[in-house]
């Protein structure tokens, strides 16, 4: 355990001095921070686009972080033979690729906390909120994109076991965006009575295997207050129940193949 | 003397696209004695990173079994005992040398700050320790790496070309790291293409080429067979030749006679012979055999596997 906490915070302190991450999450948060000008370019109410706009940059960013956080992170431990002296020493591989996965997790989670903590600042500021619940309400929203993103950043660490990272890349970003798009067109595909059987069966194979990442597309309910999520509690709990499983099988995948490889 | 490394038919294939299978290291049977100082030499893509890797468990031979300190390879016990220092290595530009040690330290469970600080006080490094490594030069990074390899009281000490792009400084500062090693009772595998160091260091050599060791034996014995040549003046041609020593050459010098022989021969039977005619011995020379003779001879004209 020691060994796998020690990788993981090597991890973290490497991220949190990587230039590319660091402009990245500097650009979300100067978003986040203009949000609040943003409003009297919409002809919609100033809160919606306030809380859609900051919403949407936050989701958009620590997406991109976690994309660029996870897809090298292995292939560069390879490259620059440090792999060699850690696994030289009493570490599994299951160790160094958890321990790895856990750092990337907590980057992301300090970084999000940033971004989080910016947006709600701004909120406060704009909407002169002294509501508590109204900005614990619009944070829950980072908190689902955070077990979003740990599930991306899962996907990434699983294929950089067996793909060259440029193939990762594309294979992660393609796999978010098909889960966050496309994941409830196949949903209804599946249910519709009128769609050929193979296409049914295609579009169960897709909603089954890859992760649903719209599971955690939560902003509508908290910027309409016409649409709610029915039995809230149970709901967020379900998908990060979700979430974790499709995390612990990937990252069982990603340690079998990453046991037999060659580095 | 127990074996610290032990390999039977050791062999990594790789498959190529058009050459079929490729073996890298082949049929490698190698004995590293405990205590010693053993060097591992081979030219470039000779097979030598590969051994060792196997050696390390990072990588799995295709056929053949090696044993480390008693143990199968890639037993996790072993992993307490060893240790490995890669050529160039890169450390975590961000921790300074202490940090390093410590993160390096708590894959063992090590916590203990004291040990650290000793540790980079044997590697000349406890005025730096504050300083990150990107600030570290290239020798500072290598002897922070020797620091690392050390913190587990390591029984057996895998160097991958520990002296690898230094300077003349470091480079003595390192083998003289390493010659300490040795009186402390440790096993050093030193993987190098450094002869001269190597000669000066290890007790016993292998020479790999082509994933096929063609030499593996003590330094001194694989070095016999040098040559002497003796000089002299006032003595005829006839003496020396009468002398019939197999494998010499005589010489006619404008200054004497230069006799070069096999140095298996008696030198003073030599000289005694030309002194009994009055004549004048002006130098004997020892050609010793260089490590490097040596290596170019197996590389070149052994060859190894073809």
């Amino acid at each position: 355990m020691k060994a796998i906490f020690a990788i993981a915070s090597t991890t973290v302190g490497e991220a949190i001095r990587r230039k590319v991450l660091l402009i990245i999450l500097l650009i979300g948060v100067l978003f986040i921070v203009v949000a609040p000008g943003l409003g009297i370019l919409s002809a919609r109410s100033e809160t919606t686009v306030l809380k859609s706009f900051m919403l949407g940059v936050t989701q958009g960013v620590s997406a991109i972080i976690a994309v660029i956080l996870t897809v090298y992170m292995i292939p560069n431990e390879i490259e620059r033979r440090t792999i060699y002296t850690i696994l030289s020493k009493p570490v599994q591989r299951w160790q160094f690729l958890v321990g790895k996965y856990l750092g990337a997790v907590m980057s992301l989670l300090l970084m999000m906390a940033m971004m989080s903590a910016v947006m709600a600042l701004m909120f406060f500021l704009q909407q002169q909120s002294k509501n508590a619940a109204e900005i614990a309400e619009l944070l829950k929203g980072p908190m689902m994109y955070f077990v979003q993103m740990s599930l991306l950043a899962a996907v990434a660490i699983f294929f950089s076991t067996f793909v060259a990272p440029l193939v990762n890349f594309f294979l992660t970003v393609g796999v978010f965006l098909v889960g966050v798009f496309f994941n409830p067109l196949f949903q209804s595909l599946q249910d519709n009575q009128n769609t050929a059987t193979l296409v049914k069966k295609a579009a169960w194979a897709v909603n089954t295997f890859l992760p649903n990442f719209a599971n955690y597309n939560v902003q509508n309910p908290l910027i309409n207050q016409n649409s709610a999520i029915q039995n809230e509690g149970r709901y967020y709990l379900g998908i990060t129940v979700y979430g974790v499983v499709y995390i612990c099988i990937l990252l069982i995948l990603g340690i079998l193949i990453f046991d037999r490889r060659e580095v | 003397m127990a074996a610290a490394i032990e390999t039977k038919q050791l062999t990594k294939s790789y498959k190529a696209r058009q050459a079929g299978t490729i073996n890298v290291v082949d049929h490698l049977d190698l004995h590293v004695e405990e205590g010693e100082i053993f060097g591992f030499l081979g030219p470039n893509g000779a097979g030598k990173t590969t051994t060792i890797k196997m050696l390390l468990g990072i990588i799995y031979p295709t056929s053949g079994e090696g044993f480390v300190l008693g143990k199968e390879i890639g037993d996790m016990d072993v992993h307490r005992l060893i240790s490995y220092l890669p050529e160039r290595p890169y450390y975590y530009e961000h921790m300074t040398g202490l940090e390093l040690l410590k993160f390096y330290g708590s894959l063992f469970g090590i916590t203990d700050k004291a040990k650290f600080i000793a540790l980079l006080e044997k590697v000349n490094l406890h005025r730096d320790m504050t300083k990150t490594i990107s600030q570290y030069s290239k020798g500072m990074q290598q002897r922070v790496g020797l620091a690392q390899s050390l913190l587990n009281d390591p029984k057996l000490l895998f160097l991958d070309e520990p002296t690898g792009g230094l300077d003349p400084i470091a480079h003595r500062e390192i083998r003289d790291l390493i010659l300490s090693f040795r009186d402390e009772g440790r096993t050093v595998f030193i993987s190098s293409h450094e002869l001269s160091e190597v000669e000066l260091i290890c007790d016993r050599v292998a020479i790999i080429n082509k994933g096929v060791i063609a030499r593996q034996g003590k330094l001194t014995e694989l070095l016999k067979g040098g040559r002497i040549e003796i000089t002299a003046e006032g003595v005829p041609e006839s003496l020396l030749k009468n002398l019939n020593l197999p494998d010499s050459n005589l010489r006619v010098l404008a200054s004497g006679l230069m006799l070069d022989m096999p140095e298996e021969n008696d030198p003073n039977g030599v000289i005694d012979a030309i002194r009994s005619q009055k004549g004048r011995v002006i130098s004997v020379v020892p050609r010793r055999k260089r490590l490097e003779d040596l290596f170019v001879e197996t590389v070149t004209v052994k060859g190894g596997k073809s």
